[in-house]
């Protein structure tokens, strides 16, 4: 996926945009769009299908990568929380910290529905969404009706507040400290086992059935998310970021559209949230900790917001690092014997705060600007040269 | 017991809860009503705050993290506790003072979510760096025994039970704190209503450009409230560490209900800020008395109803909200 | 007939300054009111009061006849009230063309729909009219600029650009000039001209250029430390000795 099909930012949503001013036959426009979003929707399936296998059994590649195919489906569903993150942080400007209660909670209501109604995946992942809609509602009208700084300040305190009721005057459902466990996820459709692997060429490329059902959302969150970001609320929330002010006084209901922004996140964090559930047929109490509202966004923005794959890149990195890298305890430069660092494990926590910072201070728009930048000075070196 | 000591016990443990609360709220407050800057990494002082006054007041043993595995199995002055309630504000003030130079003041001008990120991740690398040092492990705080003590003079006696009037023998230390937070607070109150520099300060809470109009030089006063917040959240961290575990998330959990403290008394009110601690400080201290279950719950109970019937805070301007 | 904007004993305190002293300011149909007055004198004040920016103490605003006092500022703009900000409030990061589909959005789709998954190129209304908008102010050919790369006299066209864009009955204009070289104030001045022409735009100015104000006004309005000392046409404030008194110190215009 190329970077200007992925970032349907001011700049390169131009090229369509332009000829609708120009006017053109709006037919072939229709199509010639359709057929972007369709390249998009398509490239991202393509990755999906091709991620385990590079990055657990593919020869040489996966070696080096040393990646797994259970780590390949917590990356996607990381990444889902990580799209509908980053429509709220990167492109409405709204810095939450209280997502951490829309995915935690998704994951209890998803597990706490497998225990007392029906372990069906698919019902699962409606309980878990629809309950993180619900609740984004509530906890949106409560944080937005103080603006600015407040937001976050107030995101933060609710999700605690979820986080302390699950612990103790719910345990009776969550099961408080020890996490809710002993969830038994039923099988697709009354026949597919989830953690079976998929038979023959699906399964080499896939492995399980899991992996296939988690990457469907996937495909679907990105395909939803680059509609929301090309339909008039992508225009707005954009607008509100800008100039809050002054789309208040172009006629805008700034506050309805704010609160529909961290719905529509909330519902993403749902998603991705009762999957959680699904995958690891657990879920730990550390799921309504503040620290997992920190996680995503450290990783939206390490990646970087404001973009629709950063996030995701962001997600994969951190994840990798936290998961493969931190047990390496003397890390090398590849393929020499230079000792980059001793005790990795202990110190790339603090590594990641570091980094963190400097991101945030030198380059907002996280890895997914950078990268954006080294491919235009490379390609303006190109053409400088011809 | 009767119900009126059981009253009265509640009350005392609510405005020491409180007193904590109020320190680090009076800080943010007056960092937020003024500079305009949402300070992530306030926690992160508290900490500093409670492991300088650890490390100055007592000497304790390390069990893990990187000074234990480099050899170190005590570590800390021995000087007692006043020298750490002397000394740790003022550490923390220049800590303070050099966050405002080297982190917030790049930041003022950037919007706020820049703001939170970067002292959020500031926050994380603090409290690392400490987990890194002196391990994750909670270390003993243990309560003072005397203050004021120096040389061969004996000082006060500060720990151990006191006996009050109907509660009967009551943990003395508790109302040391409830004692040191009044002073303080009282002292600020004092100097940003009837000094110069307060006015400064109260100015720009209303209005930073109309100040910078008048032509005074605000970043000086700047520098010195980002300090006096921070030399307080490094109080807090001194009388606030006996009394409860110390390790490094410490710094991270204590700011969420210093926010709230914050948002539910008024951005850039002291009183508020007060006002917002004690009755976090009581309805905590009740509920762990009534509903142990509840306790955590009830403060953010408590912000959700103040929030949705006085979205300014208890005591807040609605015309400095920013 | 109801004017289309009326103020009634509007007054504004911060604190225990009076900002805006018992206005009662009415603007007709198809009017050009041009509010002057000294700094401090509550101009902007007194159109931050008609936007909703700022919540009266007393008194009451009505638009066509109903009270917008209990409205919120995007209620107001909905009602038809539009206005200009005083330096460019513009959305830097968007394209020119957005700046202008923003506003026309609004206008043409109201102040809040769920359309979330229709992409936006369908929304022919709100293309038209953001063209058209564009086209007016003279920045068509900019379209494609991000709003932040473009010179300040083009980012005060852009702004008021988008307060057209959102298709008012009334246009507040505060000091549509202000911060401007000779030249870009000459040609915003053609613009306004053109504008009021082109749509038979209703407006209420906020000037400081005595020049502007005089040659574009049906009627002007002299305020006073937040109180109206005079109105009437051009020619009848030209002469009148209050405002000269007051307002220009006795200076001849």
């Amino acid at each position: 996926m190329s970077e200007k099909d992925a970032n349907p930012s001011a700049k390169d949503a131009n090229p369509t945009a332009n000829e609708s001013l120009v006017g053109g036959d709006l037919l072939s426009r229709w199509e010639q769009l359709r057929g972007r979003e369709g390249t998009v929707v398509g490239l991202t399936a393509i990755f999906v299908a091709l991620f385990p296998w590079l990055f657990a059994r593919a020869p040489v590649i996966s070696d080096f990568l040393q990646g797994y195919q259970s780590l390949a489906t917590l990356i996607l569903i990381w990444g889902i929380f990580a799209i509908g993150f980053d429509l709220l942080l990167g492109y409405t400007g709204l810095l939450s910290f209280g997502h951490a209660a829309f995915w935690g909670g998704a994951a209890y209501a998803a597990g706490i529905v497998a225990k007392n109604v029906s372990g069906d995946p698919i019902v699962m992942v409606l309980s878990g969404t629809l309950f993180a809609i619900l609740f984004a509602w509530v906890l949106g009208f409560l944080s937005l009706r103080r603006g600015g700084i407040y937001f976050s300040i107030l995101t933060l305190a609710f999700a605690q507040m979820m986080y302390f009721m699950a612990a103790s005057p719910l345990a009776f459902l969550t099961n408080g400290e020890n996490g809710l466990t002993g969830v038994d996820v039923g099988s697709l459709f009354g026949v597919l086992h989830l953690e079976a692997d998929i038979p023959s060429v699906g399964g080499m490329l896939l492995g399980t059935w899991l992996y296939a059902f988690v990457g469907i959302f996937f495909v679907a969150a990105v395909a939803v998310a680059y509609r929301i970001l090309n339909s008039p609320y992508g225009m707005v929330f954009r607008a509100i970021r800008e100039n809050e002010q002054r789309a208040e006084f172009v006629g805008l209901n700034v506050w309805r559209y704010k609160l529909m922004a961290f719905i529509i996140s909330g519902a993403f964090a749902g998603i991705a949230g009762s999957l959680f559930t699904i995958h690891g047929a657990y879920v730990p109490l550390q799921s309504l900790f503040w620290t997992e509202s920190g996680d995503i966004v450290v990783m939206t923005v390490l990646g970087g917001a404001g973009s629709m794959f950063g996030p995701v890149l962001g997600v994969g990195l951190y994840l990798y690092i936290e998961n493969i890298v931190s047990t390496i305890q003397v890390l090398t430069i590849p393929f020499t014997d230079i000792v980059l660092i001793q005790d990795f494990g202990y110190y790339w926590h603090l590594l990641l705060g570091i980094v963190f910072v400097a991101v945030v201070w030198v380059v907002p728009d996280g890895l997914w600007g950078i990268i954006g930048r080294v491919r235009t000075f490379v390609s303006e070196k190109v053409g400088g040269e011809q | 017991m009767s119900v009126l000591s059981d009253i009265v016990v509640i009350l005392l443990n609510g405005l020491q809860q409180g007193a904590i609360y109020v320190l680090l709220a009076v800080g943010l407050s007056i960092i937020l009503g003024t500079l305009k800057f949402v300070n992530f990494a306030h926690g992160a002082l508290y900490l500093i705050g409670t492991y300088a006054g650890l490390f100055v007041a007592l000497n304790v043993p390390l069990s893990n993290g990187k000074l234990y595995e480099w050899g170190l199995t005590t570590l800390g002055l021995e000087w007692g506790f006043f020298a750490a309630l002397v000394m740790v504000p003022l550490l923390v003030f220049v800590v303070g003072l050099l966050m405002e130079r080297f982190v917030a003041r790049p930041f003022y001008d950037r919007p706020d979510t820049d703001q939170i990120l970067v002292t959020f991740g500031l926050a994380i690398v603090v409290q690392e760096l400490f987990r890194i040092l002196f391990g994750s492990n909670s270390l003993p705080f243990d309560q003072p025994e005397r203050i004021l003590s120096f040389g061969s003079f004996a000082g006060i006696p500060v720990s151990g039970p006191v006996a009050l009037p109907i509660v009967g023998n009551f943990p003395q230390w508790r109302l040391w704190v409830i004692g040191i937070t009044a002073v303080l607070v009282a002292l600020v109150y004092l100097l940003v209503e009837y000094t110069d520099f307060g006015l400064v300060v109260r100015a720009g809470t209303r209005d930073a450009e109309m100040v910078r109009l008048l032509g005074i030089k605000i970043t000086r006063p700047y520098i010195v409230v980002f300090g006096i917040g921070a030399a307080l959240a490094g109080v807090a961290g001194v009388v606030g560490g006996p009394l409860n575990v110390v390790n490094p998330t410490i710094g991270t959990n204590i700011l969420v209900p210093a926010f709230l403290t914050v948002v539910i008394g008024g951005v850039g009110s002291i009183a508020g800020a007060v006002v917002g601690g004690i009755v976090f400080g009581l309805t905590t201290a009740a509920l762990v008395s009534l509903a142990p279950a509840w306790s955590q719950v009830g403060l953010y109970a408590i912000a959700a109803i103040v929030l949705l019937t006085r979205p300014q805070g208890l005591l807040g301007d609605e015309e400095v909200a920013p | 007939m109801t004017p289309l904007l009326e103020t009634e004993n509007l007054v504004k305190e911060f604190g225990g300054l009076v900002a805006t002293d018992d206005v009662n300011l009415t603007v007709e149909e198809d009017e050009r009111v041009s509010i002057i007055g000294p700094n401090g004198a509550g101009k902007s004040t007194l159109i931050n009061l008609i936007t909703r920016r700022l919540d009266p103490t007393s008194g009451d605003i009505r638009f066509k006849g109903e009270s917008i006092v209990n409205l919120e500022p995007h209620e107001v703009v909905q009602r038809g009230v539009s206005k200009s900000f005083q330096t460019a409030s513009i959305f830097p990061d968007l394209t020119v063309r957005e700046n202008a589909e923003i506003a026309a959005l609004a206008a043409e789709r109201g102040a809040f729909g769920f359309e979330f998954l229709k992409h936006r190129d369908s929304l022919t209304d709100v293309h038209d009219v953001a063209r058209n908008t564009l086209d007016s102010v003279g920045l068509l050919d900019r379209a494609n600029t991000v709003a932040t790369d473009l010179p300040y006299g083009d980012k005060r066209r852009l702004e008021i650009g988008i307060a057209l864009a959102s298709e008012p009955d009334l246009l507040l204009m505060d000091e549509p000039t202000a911060g401007m070289s000779p030249e870009e104030t000459k040609s915003t001045v053609e613009l306004i001209e053109q504008v009021k022409r082109d749509h038979g735009l209703t407006f209420v100015l906020v000037e400081h250029d005595m020049e502007i104000v005089f040659s574009i006004s049906d009627r002007i309005v002299v305020l006073s430390r937040g109180g109206i000392i005079a109105e009437g046409t051009p020619d009848e404030i030209r002469g009148n000795e209050d405002v000269q008194e007051a307002y220009l110190g006795g200076v001849e215009i």
